[in-house]
């Protein structure tokens, strides 16, 4: 028995509690040490120019959604076709209370941890309500009942007076202990913002799957009969999975909210939603590196394609179309390839990277 | 009172095309359990190829309406057999995602054509005066788009209850494993699911694409409108998406002639269908007509 | 060798000087069937312009993005062009406007949209509307109906508009120019939604006594209607036929796409805008058909209306530019946005692309200020009338 965990080959778990760690091995929380510390530090050496820092941001929100969706999707079973509208509902409380007191006001601009918690809850109140028909629904009967969600959010914004009819609602410049967070520094700011909120709230579902309510999702997911059978409430479990993902969700409305400095519905639109599915299945649909992985890929992918289709347009002549058609065309190859020779997602290959380091110099 | 009546007739029109889009749907998941999502995109290429046949090549349109049924049949079955048949006992939301990804695909390939870009609308092949009884009118292009919708639905009924391999579609559906060993092949089932609902789309897209031009935007966003007439109706049954249409499209009628204008609501007819699917669901879970499944652990 | 690799690095910036613009539109997805010719008119005529030399050896570099009517995507792609060092900026949707004025501000770069919407102007001095806002289009529009109708009592409208800020932009000023007398009834205000059947509405707004349909929204919805209209036998042979409906529209509801999606349902509807059609022969007319055909466009491109609305946007940028040259002023976004604001009296521009000339003020954000009136006869767009001011809008 290896007691080096330094050089351990294989799993040699002798209680339950060491299964449980979050880090199995000391090599593991020294390549996330590492991985975090970088995370923070890179942009005090690398000059980052206001667009790409926007792209990084948005990725990082897209992060914090993608939690929540694959908790509800991955480790629930419960196919969410709403998603963007719970983001929608996080941007929303932030832009109607800055509606509704002033976009300058003190709690908009220096309480901006306390809104975006707000959002999250009220993301997590609207989640949960959401989530009842998942007390008789199953599969896509759901599925459709969140796009159904998706459906009635979008109306109801375009509808309302008091939500502009979907156009922007500003949000004010906030405040940080230096002063106003003037345009030079916004998204570097809100950079350590979102990210400190994207670590926070990935320990947090770390955690949250190593207690006993993270196991009943999964429970509820593999056989929502066979759960019931051991005591757990399935009914309760979906609702509660749709609560945690409106929670996520909800504060990455805010995220984005203050990031865009302002909410206009065009954000968070049934093709937003599917977006955030794309980015939970490509990564990985039940993992927590999935999540992380995801919205990177699809951001990336997404973002070269553009580059691809203007590079292409230099010398394809002008009057095909071509150039156009080149975005959706490789964007969907490239998922639709992925997805026939990976269907697990990329958290798979990462899956089979670690383990191929673990078990080294053994084969399996 | 020919108010009344109007709406009821209109609703009965477009609820019958909602009802031929939504066979597709309806079709591809009998059989292997599958939500199309790039089913919108289908029908708007099955419109752009009977414009292609018409005005490009000159085609009469009745024979190039069903070239193009035929054109839509083969490329949904290659759709299947390329992008589909490897990912057979795969999780389903990973199947769904692909769809997603070929609702990508087919966006793409059609930015291609002129049809991505340009809006074109049909010759107009039947007469312009509308026929009109009482007050209530229907016009020659919606009258047909019924008949076709009728003699196609009733087709596939007949297909399912009545022929050999409509029998098996429904035994693949059914079981996999036991259809398996008495000989069926279950990919070829799936072959055949995807390339009908394919055929239907493309009498879908002809039937729309007459009713409010080919622009692009508006039909692929049929894929989408008519979900909530899909689980509706239950999503393998084809009665049931014929229900669920005439439902829906009368719900949008009715919500057009009596909500809109009063109380300051506008565009009820797009967000009202939601809210009935939600209340319906609530006592049907698995819609109108849907099979229930039996569960055990 | 100090001397020579400094040499080296200046003579490439002094041979060629090129300045930054930057277009960020919907090319694919909602409204991209304006968005896409708009994107070649700029496409072209930018080409045009560095090929041709209208501004010496200097040359223009406009990149052009595909933002799918996307806010988000608008915000990186400006961000990115602000990065390369952008003078001045091409924008498109109104929401997208709305959403960036702020930024816009911020930075103090000029800003020509493709959203004719007067609140964006309001919402950041920056905003330069290219031709007459929606509300002076939609006000023209009621004008003509008032003073045309024919049969007794106050004309009754319906307005039809998108469900967006876009639709809704000329709504207020609408109401408050039939509030100073503009002699009309609005009866209701129809937000469509994505309806295959139109019936409803049209039998409605018929049994209220409604005439005029005012529309302010994107083409297919209004095919949809005067399909309907058609089907029902309820559209007007002649303006104002008593107890038919005649159906009028704001620029983005017009043009030749207009008719080939509606066919001959869209036989006598009203349009207004301020572009000049390439049905109404003319040198310009000649001049647009050429440009397309230089860069190998097809036909619907060239004539369409959304072309010369990407031409004409990039004609006021690069004439901002030439003029800001020629005065001996550095080029950068406040010395282009100190020459739009002196672009008026015997200074504006004549684009010939528009029918009257582009003129800006410290105070005034719209740029052509006349209006044409055009009517579908036997399948294309006619002139109707002189080019006209709204009398009730100033």
């Amino acid at each position: 028995m290896s007691t080096n965990r330094w050089f351990a080959t294989g799993n040699f778990y002798t209680t339950y509690e060491e299964e449980q760690r979050i880090f199995k091995t000391n090599v593991d929380r020294l390549f996330f040490a590492l991985f975090l510390v970088s995370l923070f530090i890179w942009p005090f050496f690398i000059e980052a120019s206001n667009r790409n820092m926007l792209v990084i941001n948005n990725i990082l929100i897209a992060v914090v959604a993608v939690y929540g969706l694959n908790l509800v999707t991955g480790f629930a079973g419960l196919i969410s076709i709403g998603h963007a509208a719970f983001v929608g509902i996080g941007a929303y409380t932030l832009a109607g209370t800055a509606r509704a007191i002033g976009d300058n006001h003190v709690l908009i601009t220096h309480a901006w941890p306390l809104m975006i918690l707000i959002s999250g809850f009220v993301g997590a109140v609207f989640g949960a309500f959401v989530g009842l028909p998942a007390m008789r629904l199953k599969h896509l009967y759901l599925a459709i009942a969140t796009l159904s969600f998706q459906m009635i959010f979008t109306w109801t914004i375009n509808f309302m007076t008091f939500f502009n009819q979907g156009q922007m609602i500003a949000v004010g410049r906030v405040f940080w202990i230096t002063g106003k967070v003037g345009r030079k520094d916004h998204y570097f700011f809100w950079y350590y913002v979102i990210l400190v909120t994207a670590v926070i709230c990935g320990l947090a579902v770390r955690n949250l799957l190593r207690t006993r309510y993270g196991r009943c999702l999964v429970a509820v997911r593999d056989n929502d009969r066979a759960a019931d059978a051991m005591g757990m409430h399935p009914g309760l479990t979906k609702v509660y999975a749709f609560a945690l993902a409106g929670f996520f969700a909800g504060v990455a409305g805010a995220l984005h909210t203050y990031m865009f400095r302002g909410a206009g519905f065009e954000s968070f639109t049934l093709h937003h939603s599917i977006i955030y599915l794309a980015m939970a299945i490509v990564g990985g649909l039940g993992t927590l590196p999935g999540s992380l992985l995801g919205p990177v890929a699809i951001k990336t992918l997404e973002l070269q394609m553009e580059h691809l289709s203007e590079w292409a347009g230099t010398f394809l002549p002008a009057t095909m179309n071509l150039a156009t058609a080149l975005r959706p065309l490789g964007f969907g190859l490239v998922i639709v390839l992925f997805l026939m020779f990976e269907p697990r997602g990329m958290a798979n290959w990462w899956r089979i990277c670690r383990s191929y380091f673990k078990l080294w110099p053994f084969r399996y | 009172m020919s108010y009344f009546f109007q709406l009821v007739v209109s609703g009965m029109v477009v609820g019958s095309i909602y009802a031929l889009s939504a066979l597709g749907f309806v079709l591809i998941y009998k059989s292997s359990r599958v939500l199309n999502i790039a089913h919108g995109q289908i029908i708007a290429a099955g419109a752009f190829i009977v414009y292609a046949l018409t005005v490009w090549a000159g085609v009469h349109i009745i024979p190039s309406f069903l070239a193009s049924m035929v054109i839509t049949f083969f490329l949904s079955m290659s759709v299947e057999r390329v992008f589909l048949r490897r990912l057979i006992g795969e999780p389903i939301i990973s199947v769904i995602m692909v769809t997603i990804g070929l609702m990508s695909i087919l966006d793409g390939l059609i930015y291609l054509t002129p049809f991505g870009s340009v809006n074109y609308s049909f010759p107009e092949f039947l007469p312009t005066t509308p026929i009109s009884l009482g007050g209530v009118s229907i016009s020659w292009t919606q009258l047909v788009g019924v008949i076709i919708t009728a003699i196609l639905i009733g087709a596939f009924s007949w297909f399912f209850k009545r022929s050999t391999i409509g029998v098996s579609m429904r035994a693949v559906s059914d079981d996999q494993l036991a259809s398996m060993s008495v000989g069926i092949s279950v990919p070829k089932v799936f072959g055949l699911a995807w390339a009908m609902a394919g055929l239907s789309a493309a009498a879908a897209g002809g039937i729309i694409g007459n009713i409010t031009g080919l622009n692009f935007e508006t039909l692929r966003a049929f894929g989408i409108t008519v979900f909530p007439v899909v689980i509706l109706g239950g999503l393998d049954s084809i009665i049931g998406a014929v229900v669920a249409g005439i439902i829906m499209g009368l719900i949008q009628q009715f919500a057009a002639g009596y909500l809109d204008g009063n109380w300051g609501l506008n565009g009820t007819a797009d967000v009202l269908p939601y809210i009935i699917l939600l209340v319906i669901l609530l006592f049907k879970p698995h819609g109108l007509f849907g099979t229930h499944e039996i569960e055990r652990v | 060798m100090a001397v020579g690799l400094a040499l080296a690095f200046m003579a490439p910036v002094q041979a060629a000087e090129s300045y930054q613009l930057g277009l960020s539109l919907a090319i694919t997805g909602p409204t991209s069937d304006a968005g896409n010719p708009y994107s070649k008119g700029v496409e072209d005529y930018m080409r045009l312009v560095n090929e041709t030399g209208i501004l010496g050896d200097a040359k223009v570099d406009c990149p052009i993005r595909d933002d799918m009517y996307e806010t988000a995507v608008t915000k990186r792609n400006f961000e990115d062009f602000l990065d390369q060092g952008m003078v001045l900026f091409l924008s498109y949707a109104t929401g997208a406007n709305l959403a960036l004025a702020n930024d816009f501000t911020e930075v103090e770069i000029p800003v020509i949209p493709a959203s004719f919407h007067k609140g964006i102007a309001d919402a950041s001095n920056y905003i330069f509307l290219p031709i007459a806002s929606y509300s002076h289009q939609y006000v023209g529009l009621g004008e003509f109906v008032a003073k045309n109708h024919k049969g007794g009592g106050v004309p009754k409208v319906a307005a039809f508009i998108h469900p967006s800020a876009f639709g809704r932009a000329p709504l207020e000023d609408f109401k408050t120019a039939v509030a100073a007398g503009l002699k009309l009834e609005i009866v209701e205000v129809v937000e469509h939604g994505k309806d295959l059947d139109n019936s409803a509405l049209l039998k409605r707004l018929a049994s209220k006594g409604v005439q005029y349909v005012l529309c302010q929204t994107i083409q297919s919805p209004v095919v949809t209607l005067i399909n309907d209209s058609q089907r029902l036998g309820m559209t007007a042979k002649s303006f104002g036929e008593e107890g038919k409906l005649t159906f009028l529209g704001a620029h983005y509801t017009g043009g030749n796409d207009l008719i080939a999606l509606a066919g001959s349902a869209a036989e006598g509807f009203y349009w207004t805008t301020s572009y000049r059609l390439t049905s109404e022969k003319g040198p310009w007319t000649d001049w647009q058909l050429e440009l397309a055909k230089k860069y190998g466009r097809d036909d619907k491109t060239a004539n369409s209306h959304n072309y010369t609305n990407g031409i004409m946007a990039a004609q006021v940028a690069v004439e901002t530019i030439r003029r800001t040259r020629e005065a001996g002023k550095e080029i950068n976004s406040a010395s282009l946005f100190e020459t739009l604001n002196q672009m008026n009296g015997d200074k504006s521009y004549e684009p010939l692309t528009t029918v009257g000339p582009v003129n800006y003020s410290d105070t005034d954000r719209m740029g052509v200020d006349t209006l044409q009136l055009y009517v579908v006869k036997n399948g294309v767009f006619r002139a109707e009338g002189e080019p006209f001011k709204p009398e009730f809008l100033k």
